[in-house]
């Protein structure tokens, strides 16, 4: 413990010795960190705008002719065992009728004349959660094809593929740049530190001369370069939460609630602990590097 | 307490600055490496404390064979050895007492042990009341003496010096020389490295003469 509180002693007065490479290796770490922050911040509202309008996902089945209430319930407790299916409800003719007059509104003496059975019976399916993707739909309309007992599957699939490509674009380039970006801050704070390394090698030299273990050596650094990157993350965090509270939630928000959404949020708790210990990652790889190639002992 | 076999150390592929080496420095005593300019006095010591590894040979310390340690024995090794640098090696940024301290803190020792050992050893070195000063603010010997002191501070081993009167006045020379001969008498196994020949004649101990980094004489009065 006394050692632990000697090399936190002696990383602080490292950064206070040399404060402008230390705001630099810092604010590397923010900038970066800042960028991905926002990258996730998008996708993961974006994600929250799907999940909101696949709430909507649904198969529709339409029978040939109204089913007899026997064979109707096989098919329904059948489809209701699949397991990427959340309920299933039963729309007579009649009853798909009515829904047909309320939809036209006004229009609605177009039907006048018509029989009020015209409209095939059909099985609205909805989906679980989970299964509210093209792939879980392709799944639900397969089952129900092999079934034979529908004249006609009806399922919004091409929006969702759309939109899944979209959302899956959105995410590789969060991911590549992100990456980049990280790799950049961590060629960055490298060389920082190298430089404050640089700037203590006589101290450096004369440690390892008299003794000092390489650990011993490595370890203030070490947790310079943590600290700092820990330091740099929760800057990160608090730019983009400032900038997401005072830009972002206005005019994303406006469009996202155009689309639906009730609400833009802000990232997940486990999202914040992530960034700050990428941030604490960054600091203390980018100082493992310099460090192995310059304290050669 | 230091034994040496065929020891070889080339810098360069075609030129070895220490050649087939063997030698043996019992505990307790003082000896001197002496030779021209360019006879690998330098280099033998560096290969002692492990600041150059050997091309060839062995070395043991105390019965440890130091061609065969990771960093951390080495490290764990040079804690019982006191080294006076050429150059001496005082870190400009920290004060003379944090300078002589400096061993002492690396390893983990309770502060006021250290307080109480640095006083001591700046007190046998004459420099106590220079305690506060800073390297640059001292004289050449000033700087010399607290370089001793930070080898000594460890109560070593083996006190190992290069050229430590190089760069003195007589006087300074004689009051250097005085403090290697104390410590060699509280035990210490004393190793300098001096082309300089009138030291040895006024303080005469066994004397190690190199030439093209061949031992080629090994005298003790
Ligand atoms: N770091 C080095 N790199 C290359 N050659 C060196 C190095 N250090 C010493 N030498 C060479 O090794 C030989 C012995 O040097 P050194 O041990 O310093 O001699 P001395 O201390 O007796 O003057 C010299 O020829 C010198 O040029
Ligand atoms: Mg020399």
């Amino acid at each position: 413990m006394r050692r632990v509180i000697y090399f936190l002693l002696r990383a602080l007065r490292n950064m206070r010795q040399s404060p402008f490479l230390c705001s630099a290796a810092i604010s590397t770490v923010t900038v970066a960190l800042v960028i991905l922050a926002f990258f996730a911040l998008i996708v993961i509202n974006v994600q929250q705008l799907t999940r909101h309008w696949s709430r909507d996902v649904q198969v529709v089945a339409y029978f040939d002719h109204p089913p007899a209430s026997p064979v109707l319930d096989r098919q329904l407790s059948r489809i209701r065992q699949y397991p990427e299916v959340e309920s299933v409800a039963y729309i007579s003719p009649r009853q798909a009728f009515k829904r047909f007059q309320v939809r036209l509104g006004d229009d609605a003496d177009l039907l006048q004349g018509m029989a009020n059975d015209f409209l095939p019976a059909a099985l609205e399916v909805r989906l679980t959660e989970k299964y509210r993707n093209s792939a879980g739909v392709q799944r639900v309309v397969e089952r129900l094809r092999r079934n034979k007992s529908f004249a006609d599957l009806r399922y919004g699939q091409e929006w969702l593929e759309r939109f899944e490509a979209f959302l899956g674009l959105l995410r590789t380039a969060g991911l590549v740049l992100g990456g980049f970006l990280l790799f950049a801050a961590l060629f960055i704070v490298s060389n920082t530190i190298k430089l404050t390394l640089y700037a203590r090698r006589e101290e450096l030299e004369v440690m390892a001369l008299v003794g000092g273990t390489p650990a011993f050596i490595k370890a203030p650094f070490l947790l310079e370069g943590a600290l700092q990157g820990a330091l740099g993350g929760l800057f990160a965090l608090l730019t983009s939460f400032l900038f997401f509270s005072m830009v972002l939630k206005e005019d994303l928000g406006r469009l996202l609630l155009a689309s639906g959404l009730g609400k833009i949020s802000f990232l997940p708790p486990h999202w914040q602990i992530l960034i700050v210990l990428l941030g604490c990652l960054l600091g203390l790889f980018g100082s493992l590097f310099s460090l192995r190639k310059f304290v050669r002992i | 307490m230091i034994q040496v076999y065929n020891l070889n150390k080339s810098y360069q592929k075609d030129s070895s600055a220490v050649r087939d080496l063997t030698l043996k420095v019992a505990k307790g005593e003082f000896v001197y490496i002496t030779g021209p300019s360019g006879a690998g006095k330098s280099t033998l010591l560096k290969l002692l404390f492990a600041a150059e590894k050997p091309s060839r040979g062995q070395i043991l310390i105390n019965g440890q064979n130091l061609t065969r340690m990771n960093g951390k024995k080495i490290a764990l090794m040079r804690r019982r050895l006191g080294v006076v640098f050429q150059d001496f090696k005082l870190i400009n940024s920290r004060s003379v007492f944090e300078n002589v301290a400096f061993p002492l803190e690396i390893q983990g020792k309770k502060r006021y042990e250290v307080s109480n050992k640095v006083y001591q050893v700046l007190k046998l070195v004459g420099l106590e009341h220079k305690i506060k000063r800073y390297p640059l603010e001292l004289s050449g010997g000033e700087q010399q003496r607290i370089a001793i002191a930070r080898a000594l501070v460890i109560d070593p081993l083996v006190l190992i010096a290069d050229e430590p009167t190089g760069n003195l006045d007589p006087d300074n020379t004689c009051e250097v020389m005085e403090l290697f001969k104390g410590a060699n008498a509280r035990g210490t196994t004393v190793l300098l490295a001096t082309h300089d020949r009138d030291i040895i004649r006024r303080f005469p101990r066994r004397v190690l003469t190199l030439d093209q980094g061949r031992l080629v004489r090994d005298l003790t009065p």
